[in-house]
């Protein structure tokens, strides 16, 4: 039976580079994934494109393909990315000038666009089309629509496979879903029709499988325990087969693991209704699927199901939304618990006595309750603790609001208890940028694929 | 007569996010275990563990094939990754978090 390997290049912007290089020179695969883009991406790279029309891409891409493009030539290895971000056609550019550079003349760059809705929110909504909060409730924008920065739809693989068709070695694409760069590769491989339902919910459940690189190969483990060297990180390779099924590996002599339960923990990661796993490809069906060791680090998963993909498309909208100011500062043995609470008494009074506008405080001890919150014991012997470290967060209105938390932090140093130090930098006031999440109906959202060959 | 197992002792747990969305896969570690989990760890018992943490409801979904119960939370982490004020921005630590829980369970 026909079967081809795919590799998982990286799970999100700022992933490991070297994983990356070691599926594409050792682990025997024809195609590689890179997801690049997170929920809060998008708006960031709107913002780098409003400033600077050139950027607006992950910036990671340029260095990664310099890094990949030289062995992926050598092996004909096909890559496809979502890095192109906010800024598809600056990506491109970025990508052929640096293919240019390398000698790479010839390579075929397959542009992707339809994502990016932004301009055109105001026309949708002259015809009608209501953008209902899925986690809200709201019926629709009115509250948000001055302040909306981003919006781009979650798009499925169908550009991606026009390009693969039409010969790109490089596909670049913006907000495609995490798994549709996957799930290209197969059904341009295998020519499945792309509403045979099982199959798509294969394809879905596959890329689902191995979009977050190391999340199925030992990376965000329970079985952290068994890794003996921690530092070689291995991303996973699919090896699916033409009937839908799949072996999740991983390249020969990389380091980490690839078992049963590395490839469970993701399968159960991130996902909703398992009958109904929502992608812009389709729906996969998870409840009926069979997990088995095939062999070292091979592990087989048979059985995915699907039915009909969705009518509409997920819509997320990025809209301004104050500011945060955050802060740490650490206190000390003796008494270190009580320092950390008079830090809170001090802060709580200073942001009063300032009349800071706060919509929301919060304030951790870390090393004591800044993970699992209420639901953490304290020590029995909270004399002994050598040391807390004080974190508070603020929501305000401003920039020069959230900038008094880390002026007023920083007062701690001299005006708090004994030993009281380490504010080290605080960070800069971060502007909030808030989600929106919605539907939009998929036939206002028509993707269009730009061949680009390198001179 | 009824005993207490710490959950831990029976799963595994993974968690993440979407929006303002976390949700836990629970992975039985025996068949035994998951006949456990099935009857006692309940939405329920979920939601009020997560009291003062998970604001809106706890829904499961059962995944007998993986021996996984699925918990989806909604309105569980400050508004989302990208407004929360939570130091656990996207969930990665409810999975740890609920295994916190100690089942009361009948033999």
């Amino acid at each position: 039976m026909k079967s081809i390997r795919v590799g998982c290049g990286s799970a999100s912007w700022g992933d490991m580079l070297d994983p990356a290089v070691e599926l594409a020179e050792r682990g025997d695969v024809q195609y590689i994934g890179f997801d690049h883009l997170a929920e809060l991406t998008m708006s960031i790279l709107q913002r780098m494109k409003q400033k600077d029309p050139t950027r607006g891409y992950i910036p990671d891409l340029v260095p990664w393909m310099k890094r990949l493009l030289p062995v992926a030539r050598d092996k004909g290895i096909r890559m496809l990315t979502n890095a192109g971000g906010a800024n598809v056609e600056a990506a491109g550019d970025a990508v052929a000038h640096l293919a240019s550079s390398l000698g790479h003349t010839g390579l075929k760059l397959g542009l992707v666009f339809g994502d990016d809705v932004l301009p055109r929110i105001q026309e949708f909504r002259a015809q009608g089309v209501k953008f209902h909060n899925l986690d809200t409730g709201e019926e629709d924008i009115d509250r948000i629509a001055d302040r909306i920065v981003s919006a781009n739809a979650y798009i499925g693989s169908e550009g991606q496979i026009q390009a693969l068709a039409e010969r790109a070695d490089v596909v670049i694409t913006g907000r495609a879903t995490d798994s549709s760069v996957h799930i290209a590769p197969m059904v341009h491989e295998f020519g499945w029709a792309t509403d045979d339902w099982n199959l798509m919910g294969a394809a879905i459940a596959i890329g689902h499988i191995i979009e977050c690189s190391s999340g199925c190969a030992g990376g965000m483990s329970n079985f952290w325990k068994d890794i003996a060297e921690p530092w070689r990180v291995a991303f996973p390779i699919a090896e699916i087969y033409e009937n839908g099924d799949v072996v999740i590996t991983k390249a020969a002599g990389s380091g980490r693991m690839v078992t049963e339960w590395t490839v469970k923990e993701h399968l159960v990661y991130e996902v909703h209704d398992p009958t109904r796993y929502l992608m812009a490809d389709g729906v996969a069906d998870f409840s009926a699927c069979r997990v088995e060791t095939v062999g070292p680090d091979r592990v087989k998963v048979t059985g995915f199901k699907g039915t009909p993909r969705p009518d509409t498309l997920k819509l997320c909208l990025g809209y301004e939304d104050g500011w945060i100011g955050e802060s740490e500062i650490s206190v000390c043995w003796p008494d270190a618990y009580e320092k950390a609470q008079f830090c809170e008494t001090f802060l709580r009074g200073r942001f009063a006595a300032l009349k800071l506008p706060i919509t929301e405080m919060r304030v951790d001890f870390i090393g004591l309750n800044s993970i699992h919150g209420p639901l953490a014991t304290l020590p029995r012997a909270l004399e002994d603790l050598n040391e807390v470290r004080v974190r508070v967060a603020v929501r305000t209105t401003s920039k020069e609001h959230a900038n008094l938390v880390r002026r007023e932090v920083t007062h701690l140093w001299t005006h708090g208890p004994v030993g009281t130090t380490a504010v080290i930098s605080p960070p800069p006031p971060r502007q909030v940028i808030s989600l929106w999440p919605t539907l939009v109906p998929r036939e206002l959202v028509p993707q269009t694929m730009v061949m680009k060959e390198v001179r | 007569m009824a005993r207490q197992v710490p959950l831990r002792e029976l799963a595994w747990a993974r968690s993440g996010d979407k929006g303002d969305v976390s949700n836990i896969g629970v992975m039985a570690k025996t068949p035994a275990a998951y006949a456990i989990l099935k009857r006692y760890l309940t939405a329920a018992i979920v939601k009020a563990h997560f009291a003062g943490i998970v604001k809106g409801e706890v829904v499961r979904y059962d995944l007998d094939n993986l021996q996984s119960l699925e918990f989806v939370m909604r309105n569980a982490l400050g508004g989302g990754a990208t407004r929360t004020l939570m130091m656990d921005q996207t969930g990665k630590a409810f999975g740890p978090n609920l295994l916190r829980l100690v089942l009361m369970v009948e033999d």
